[in-house]
């Protein structure tokens, strides 16, 4: 009998040696400490921020962890954040498309349409003056919060989200590592975000493309057409052959390519300033004069990132130009660097523009193995 | 000898004891901009020189090199700030002015302030992506790689140049920038740091004066659109020298 024990007792230490097994999370009566077998030993994770860009300040309270990324990889991917599991971070955020969708508005949970496109997440990890179209947002950690309960997006609760992640059958170990939890009861929303915030900072783009070889990393060997060197011309207001300065640095400049500021960019013409359809930073300050402002976006991988604008009106890169060369719509608070009237662009110096702007493509970054989906792996 | 080990530990702390540490108090730097002694709100309508009506949509720069001054003794309270007007949306706001706190100053009588208007050299050697966050030369907005210099004014406006109403005719997009354009500034003003408590300084600018031509009348917005040209930084420096005249201190 002792022996028949044994066996026994042997062969579950085996079986349950070789899987993880769902442990079902009692609220009232948890398991205190299940998970302290499991090593906490979190290893720093280094960026590769070039040179030019600048530091990336990272939260005292989030450091990064090669831990903590990962798990933030695993759940942005991950659909179990959405309310029927059908709606992942990365539904709306996909690599190929410099993580956006490439839709004009977001499609969420049931095939919803969202208000707004989604806006690419590539070097997210250096704004701080907002997230969202609207900087509703001031961090990382903050933003990651909102989708899963939005009823557009993932029409989740955090407590639904908490208890499934408490008992799925890889999550739990994986937070232990990343933060050093002692048991399942601990994960939590605040954990989560903070994961997936961190594996966003990790999102960098730059140095690949070819105006930074060309102009920033100084590889040589590297050549610009003249179409292209017009263009930038023309996006810099460089131009020493009289070419027109197209406006462009002025709310997408810096190493950047964004000043991560929030301008009205004509888009809607404007009586008033109440009178915008989607009032945009003016819902968040509370300032009449914010009305009808969105964040101006990054133009880093521009070309894999369309449509455009917050809410993905204008389809292509030739609908912008063409946007701005034939004038844009007044309102009281139009950004001061743009007008009305045409600008007057022949169809050589859009193709100029356009050529230039393809020179911000990062074709490495949409295929980097740090990025991809774990679950295809 | 055990005297000697407890006699020592005794005198090292009955000396710290009588170290005194340095008594410091605070100073609030309050900053207001007029136009033509009205508060400046953005987007309200002012009237500019010939009748013509103007809104402004961005008024703000930096300071630098900001010191205390005493006889021989300075003090140094800032290396870097940025003053930003671009949020006063109402008379209020416009009126309480924006704030700069600078804490940790010894106590004392200070004769003098100095302020930079703009960015000094040396920091003007750098770019925005050498620094982060909420640093205030991080601003890719007033960093312009072609001049190689940061923005040091921003004074953006529209102006009503037909008279219909509207402000979609034309800009004036005044940056000032280069070491050429940087000016220190010293005022003579009794300011008085005392322990723990916070006192303050107001300035006051007046926007229009900005404009002024340096003979009497007011720069020709209408064909001096803006001051992009590196080559010629004629009206950046009428900016500036114009600034140090405007730039006062009210209380």
């Amino acid at each position: 009998m002792r022996l028949f024990l044994r066996l026994v007792l042997f062969a579950t230490m085996l079986v349950t040696g070789c899987r993880e097994v769902p442990v079902m999370m009692d609220d009232d009566n948890p398991i205190l400490g299940d998970l302290e077998s499991i090593p906490y030993d979190p290893q720093p994770y280094t960026l590769e921020i070039p040179d030019f860009f600048p530091d990336m300040i990272i939260p005292t309270d989030n450091p990064l962890t090669v831990e903590g990324v990962e798990l933030g990889r695993f759940l942005f991917y991950d659909p179990i954040l959405s309310a029927d599991s059908t709606q992942a971070c990365a539904s709306c955020h996909l690599i190929e498309g410099a993580f956006t969708d490439n839709l004009a508005l977001s499609t969420g949970i049931q095939g919803l349409e969202g208000k707004r496109s989604a806006m690419s997440l590539l070097n997210v990890g250096f704004y701080y003056s907002g997230l969202f179209w609207d900087g509703r947002s001031p961090t990382l950690e903050e933003q990651a919060l909102h989708p899963v309960t939005d009823p557009l997006e993932m029409d989740n609760t955090w407590e639904a989200l908490e208890e499934k992640l408490r008992n799925h059958d890889l999550y739990p170990e994986m937070f232990r590592k990343a933060f050093g939890i002692k048991d399942r009861s601990d994960i939590s929303r605040d954990y989560a975000t903070k994961a997936l915030a961190s594996f966003e900072r990790t999102l960098i783009s730059g140095g690949k493309a070819k105006y930074d070889k060309k102009f920033l990393s100084l590889e040589p060997g590297i050549l610009y057409t003249a179409s292209e060197f017009r263009g930038k011309d023309m996006f810099f207001d460089e131009s020493e052959e009289g070419l027109p300065d197209a406006q462009c640095f002025h709310c997408h400049g810096g190493v950047l390519f964004t000043t991560n500021e929030y301008r009205n960019n004509g888009l809607q013409e404007a009586a008033t300033l109440n009178d915008f359809d989607d009032p945009g930073y003016g819902m968040v300050t509370g300032k009449v004069i914010d009305n009808g402002k969105f964040r101006a976006p990054t133009l880093r991988n521009i070309a894999l990132s369309a449509p455009y604008m917050h809410d993905g009106r204008l389809a292509t890169l030739e609908e912008v130009i063409d946007f701005y060369n034939e004038g844009v719509h007044y309102a009281a608070n139009l950004d001061e660097n743009l007008v009305i009237q045409p600008l007057g662009f022949d169809e050589q110096m859009k193709q100029d523009l356009i050529a230039f702007l393809h020179t911000l493509t990062d074709t490495s970054f949409v295929s980097n193995p740090a990025f991809q989906n774990p679950f295809e792996e | 000898m055990k005297k000697l080990l407890l006699i020592f530990p005794l005198g090292l702390l009955l000396l710290s004891g009588c170290v005194k540490e340095e008594e410091t108090g605070a100073l609030e730097m309050t900053f207001k901009a007029n136009y033509d002694g009205t508060p400046l709100v953005m987007l309200d309508e002012y009237a500019y020189d010939g009748g013509l009506m103007m809104t402004f949509q961005r008024f703000n720069f930096y300071i630098g090199n900001v010191a205390l001054v005493d006889g021989s003794t300075k003090e140094n309270l800032l290396d870097i700030e940025f003053v930003d007007f671009d949020n006063m949306a109402s008379t209020e706001e416009a009126t309480a002015g924006y704030s700069i706190l600078v804490d940790e100053i010894p106590t004392g009588d200070y004769a003098k302030i100095q302020i930079g208007l703009g960015v000094p050299a040396d920091l003007n050697a750098t770019a925005d992506s050498d620094y982060s966050g909420s640093h205030p030369l991080a601003r890719a907005s007033h960093y312009w790689p072609g001049w190689e210099s940061f923005i040091f004014t921003m004074i953006n406006a529209k102006v009503d140049s037909n008279g219909d109403g509207l402000y979609d005719d034309s800009s004036v997009l005044y940056h000032t920038g280069s070491d050429e354009a940087y000016r220190l500034v010293e005022y003579t003003f009794p300011i008085r740091i005392e322990k723990d408590k916070v006192s303050d300084l107001v300035f006051e600018v007046d926007l229009k004066a900005l404009f002024q031509d340096g003979a009497g009348g007011y720069i020709d917005i209408l064909a001096n659109t803006n001051t992009h040209n590196i080559d010629d930084l004629s009206i950046a420096n009428q900016v500036m020298d114009n600034f140090t005249q405007s730039l006062k201190i009210v209380n």
